[in-house]
């Protein structure tokens, strides 16, 4: 019964398997290469070297850094607690800096504003200064006895004409926030209570694998230790939703393997009743090892949400032993390796044909699908080779006896089938269904938003819209990149759509923004400044009529003129331009580059059209250019199906004919409609992920049809092996359905709905007579695989009472 | 400067010092009797450059569930107010809201609150030391931060029955004297004054 190379190949295999092993261990030498980067997932679309830099640069801190509003109705109480949270969090290592009070270095704040009293002057103060000088003095007299204006840090006499004043007074102020001058600390009154600001900035980032982890239980901890003191906490970073979403695709990847591999073991043990078919699982875990290794050794890494969704591959996996554990029905005996030789074509071909439905992900610009892709093929290829080389030899000898309760279900479902058809006609079936199809996708919509990938838990989404409306502080990832060939260019240009910016802020459009030339006016405009100092003797006399000495005013006058021009470079060096450091990008090679950055959620249409007629600036919004290739995906999607379709058809005609390929795949394309219809029906939107989904339903659901058109042992045991396939993949990605990142039950729900349908339409495989039991189907395999085949009954029913 | 100005002005709403001994508490009950007071003022900013002090005069006016009318009248003169609503100055078209500036609206808030009698903030910010009598007392302000002992270095008030002098020494070597005169709580808001709490 075995031949010399089914002797040989368990060797072999095992050969492949260890060196396999080997490469593993060497890539997990260093640990799990395991990532949680969730940009690393979308598609790359920054050409540009500059904007990449640009981008990385805002986004950095939005991934280290943790906004936490201590809040309690007493005031006293807020500040105290922020103190005590700040040291513990500085002790715990765990970050860079913990900042719950601005200790201003004074000295320093002095230092830079006298330095910089011509160059951070706003436009407005320049313009009184050069055009009215008289009602520049006007103002600083009347400010000097001024009662209630705000504390100056540069003394009077060094600063006779309050020029660093006003500077002061201009500063953008941070929201809603609030100095409190006795503790340093930076509060906001809201609800009631009094919210102390507490900055904390990591050692790592977002996407670091531990950190995030234990950031989130630090801040669970500090806030079961606030409600003690009747305080609450708010928190708001980039780091929450990552360790929310690490925590979540671990639990995700438990549920769905655990779930899938139990419900599989299960159905082995129920339907074969003998402990040594749980062996069928070997396949999936060298499949799973497999698809791990070949991620690593292509991408250096394996995401979590290709673990996630890779774990639905065991469902994919276990349908090759199934191809000829199910033949145990109408084989009696079953031997392991004739049963393997006469389902050998149908493997070989589900293997290619779902190895093009997977392959087909991999051409679309998502780098996560290209992985999953990745992961899926090697681990199938992986599980092909294990249940063709391997499996066989660990079943030799055994004597399958399933239970013959699924195959008398499978015999009832093809009677009322039957009964239906007689009744009905396929022609008026085929027309309900189109009906159904029609009246479905006329209510299906369409949806696609980056957000789908993000199940961020509501929580974390009310904290942060709950710390963006007291603080008044709301950063976002859109902002302007400006270019230009020289600083001088660059700060026009800033200036330019500065004052466009203006105009949305005045109308409400726009929360703020910072730009550099806010911190630095232009070169030529400091020495315009500087040139129109001359005139100020001619207006100074009501100075003079206070008491201030004529030499003071000299000297202060002296001291401007000799001020340098100040640069870029040497404007943010100062600590009151500590938030606009991030925005200078400096020389490039064709010039110099410089950001604008945003506050509030903005509507990018309106803020793109600000940059008409503004050579050199240009809006970067990733998040809106990300949905825009999810929307251009959904049609190459939709393109790629028909490809891979046809690819199938090409490669079915060989065994098949050009009329059965082109029925085989037929049927698992209308299944993929009637899930498009039942998504439209059910309210579902159609998003990138379901359509993807349905693109690999396809590939998979081609095996059902091949199953069901090569009848090997009769209907019944063609539709209980496809049963059993399809249960066994819905249990995996079925699973997947419950998943709370929206992109991946949306996934899982295209799916299980594929597959339903699959499985429905299945039957139709047949040759048309619909005499389902005819052994026609023999010729076909026989005709690709010449090896024996043993005598096999061809009739179910005869095999039920034989075994009677 | 204007720090200045609203500690006078926490003093004569009312110091609800937690203190131990009778005098915080008395002053704080003396000083929160009079629902309206009115008096003059005369400011005197001593710059270590200047060898004579800027000087500027005016009248005020306090009103216990209002705020505080503070008019300049020479060198220049010019309408200030003080109320739940913010700081505002009067120019020929009335009164005009001073935008909150960063440093500047959290002092305010801090005195609007004491206004309002929360005056928890003082003791928060200074160590308070009071000598003297009803009649005769001297209240001493130490800041406790590190930040304010950047700006002040120590604040001192005298008064009797009301509050008479105020000065504060700034760290960097100024310092300014505010002197209360005629102070009277005698007489109710006018209608003139009225109208400008109310505007």
């Amino acid at each position: 019964m075995t031949l010399p190379s089914e002797r040989l190949l368990p060797r072999l295999f095992l050969i492949l398997l260890l060196a396999v092993l080997a490469l593993a261990g060497w890539q997990w030498r260093h640990g799990a290469p395991v990532s949680a980067d969730l940009m690393e997932l979308v598609p790359g679309s920054a050409p540009d070297a500059l904007e990449l830099k640009a981008e990385q640069r805002m986004q950095e801190p939005l991934n280290r850094e943790m906004l936490v509003l201590v809040g309690q109705t007493d005031r006293q109480k807020a500040i105290a607690l922020a103190q005590h949270l700040g040291e513990r969090w500085q002790a715990s290592g765990l970050f860079e800096t913990v900042q719950w009070s601005l200790q201003a270095d004074l000295p320093a704040l002095r230092e830079q504003l006298l330095a910089s009293r011509l160059a951070m002057l706003t436009r407005a103060d320049r313009q009184q200064l050069i055009e009215h000088p008289a009602a520049f003095i006007q103002q600083r007299v009347q400010s000097l006895f001024d009662p209630f204006a705000s504390v100056s840090l540069v003394p009077s006499q060094d600063d006779w004409l309050g020029l660093t004043g006003r500077i002061q007074d201009s500063r953008p102020k941070p929201g809603a926030v609030q100095f409190d001058l006795g503790s340093g600390a930076l509060i906001a009154e809201a609800d009631g209570k009094s919210w102390v600001l507490l900055r904390a900035r990591t050692r790592g980032n977002a996407f670091d694998m531990k950190l995030p982890i234990q950031v989130a239980a630090l801040l669970k901890h500090s806030r079961e230790e606030a409600a003690q003191d009747d305080a609450q906490l708010l928190a708001a970073s980039g780091l929450l939703y990552a360790a929310a979403g690490q925590q979540q695709a671990t639990r995700e990847i438990t549920w769905v393997g655990g779930g899938a591999t139990f419900g599989i073991l299960l159905l082995l043990l129920l339907a074969f009743r003998r402990w040594r078919v749980l062996l069928a699982f070997v396949p999936v875990l060298v499949g799973m090892l497999f698809g791990t290794v070949a991620c690593v050794a292509l991408f250096g890494h394996l995401h979590v949400m290709t673990l996630v969704l890779g774990a639905s591959l065991i469902g994919v996996a276990v349908d090759y032993p199934l191809h000829y554990l199910s033949k145990s029905w109408s084989l009696k005996p079953w031997h392991s390796w004739p049963a393997l030789r006469i389902t050998l074509p149908g493997l070989s071909l589900s293997l290619a044909t779902s190895c093009i439905g997977y392959l087909a992900l991999a051409w679309t610009p998502f780098p996560a699908l290209t992985q999953i892709a990745v992961f899926s093929a090697a681990g199938l290829l992986g599980a092909y080779l294990t249940a063709v080389c391997l499996l066989p030899a660990l079943l030799k000898g055994t004597n399958l006896r399933p239970a013959q309760w699924p195959l008398r279900v499978c015999e009832v479902l093809l009677k009322v089938r039957e009964a239906l058809l007689r009744k009905v006609g396929s022609r008026l079936l085929l027309a309900l269904l189109v009906l159904f199809c029609a009246g479905g996708l006329w209510h299906l919509t369409s949806k696609n938003d980056i957000r789908q990938w993000v199940g961020a838990p509501p929580q974390l989404l009310a904290d942060a819209q709950a710390v963006a409306r007291i603080t008044g502080y709301q950063p976002t990832s859109q902002f302007f990149l400006v270019r230009g060939a020289d600083q001088q260019q660059l700060l026009e240009r800033q200036a330019a759509l500065g004052e466009r910016l203006d105009l949305l802020v005045s109308q409400g459009k726009l929360q703020g923004y910072q730009s550099l030339d806010q911190v630095v006016s232009l070169p030529r405009e400091q020495q315009q400044l500087q040139d129109s100092l001359k005139q100020l003797p001619g207006f100074w006399q009501p100075l003079l009529d206070l008491g201030v000495p004529a030499a003071a005013l000299q000297t202060e006058l002296t001291q401007l003129q000799a001020l340098p021009i100040q640069d870029i470079d040497s404007a943010l060096k100062g600590p009151l331009s500590e938030p606009w450091r991030l925005l200078w990008l400096g020389a490039q090679t064709d010039g110099v580059a410089g950001m604008v950055s945003l506050r509030g959620l903005n509507n990018a249409d309106l803020l793109r059209a600000q940059t008409d007629g503004l050579p050199g600036v240009k809006l970067v919004d990733r998040l809106g250019e990300l949905n825009k290739v999810f929307a251009a995906t959904q049609v190459s999607a939709a393109e790629l199906k028909l490809a891979s379709c046809v690819l199938i058809v090409l490669l079915l005609i060989l065994p098949f004919g050009l009329r059965g390929a082109l029925r085989i795949v037929a049927l698992p394309l209308l299944a993929a409609l009637c899930s498009l219809a039942s998504l439209g029906w059910l309210g579902q939107p159609l998003t990138l992920f379901s359509l993807f989904g349905l693109l690999l339903v396809t590939a998979i659901s081609v095996d059902y049809a091949i199953l069901m058109r090569e009848q090997i042992g009769g209907a019944a045991v063609s539709l209980l092996g496809t049963l059993l396939a399809a249960l066994t993949t819905w249990l995996s990605f079925g699973l997947l359905a419950i998943s709370s990142t929206p992109a991946v039950s949306n996934f899982g729900l295209a799916v299980s709905l594929g597959l339903a349908f699959s499985f429905l339409l299945a039957p139709w495989a047949a040759r048309p007579a619909g005499k389902a039991t005819t052994p026609q189907a023999d010729h076909s395999v026989t005709a690709v695989d010449p090896s024996p085949i043993p005598p096999k009954p061809s009739n179910p029913t005869r095999s039920l009472c034989a075994s009677d | 400067m204007n720090r200045l100005i609203r500690l006078c002005l926490l003093l004569c709403v009312g110091l609800s010092a937690h203190a131990s001994a009778f005098d915080l508490q008395q002053l704080s009950e003396q000083l929160a009797k009079p629902s309206v007071i009115h008096g003059s003022f005369i400011q005197e900013k001593h710059l270590r450059a200047l060898p004579q002090p800027l000087t500027s005069k005016g009248t005020f006016v306090l009103a216990k569930d209002h705020g505080l009318l503070w008019r300049l009248k020479t060198p220049l003169q010019q309408d200030y107010r003080i109320s739940a609503k913010g700081i505002a100055r009067r120019d020929p078209s009335g009164w005009q809201m001073v935008p909150n500036k960063s440093a500047g609206a959290e002092q305010n808030r801090l005195f609007i609150a004491v206004l309002q009698g929360d005056s928890s903030g003082l003791q928060r910010d200074f160590e308070l030391q009071l000598q003297g009598d009803a009649q005769h007392w001297q209240l001493t302000l130490v800041p406790r931060s590190v930040l304010l002992k950047q700006i002040f270095t120590r604040i001192n008030i005298d008064g009797g029955e009301l509050v008479q002098r105020i000065e504060l020494l700034e760290t960097q070597g100024d310092s300014t004297v505010l002197r209360m005169q005629d102070s009277s709580a005698a007489l109710p808001l006018s209608d003139a004054e009225q109208h400008d709490f109310a505007e």
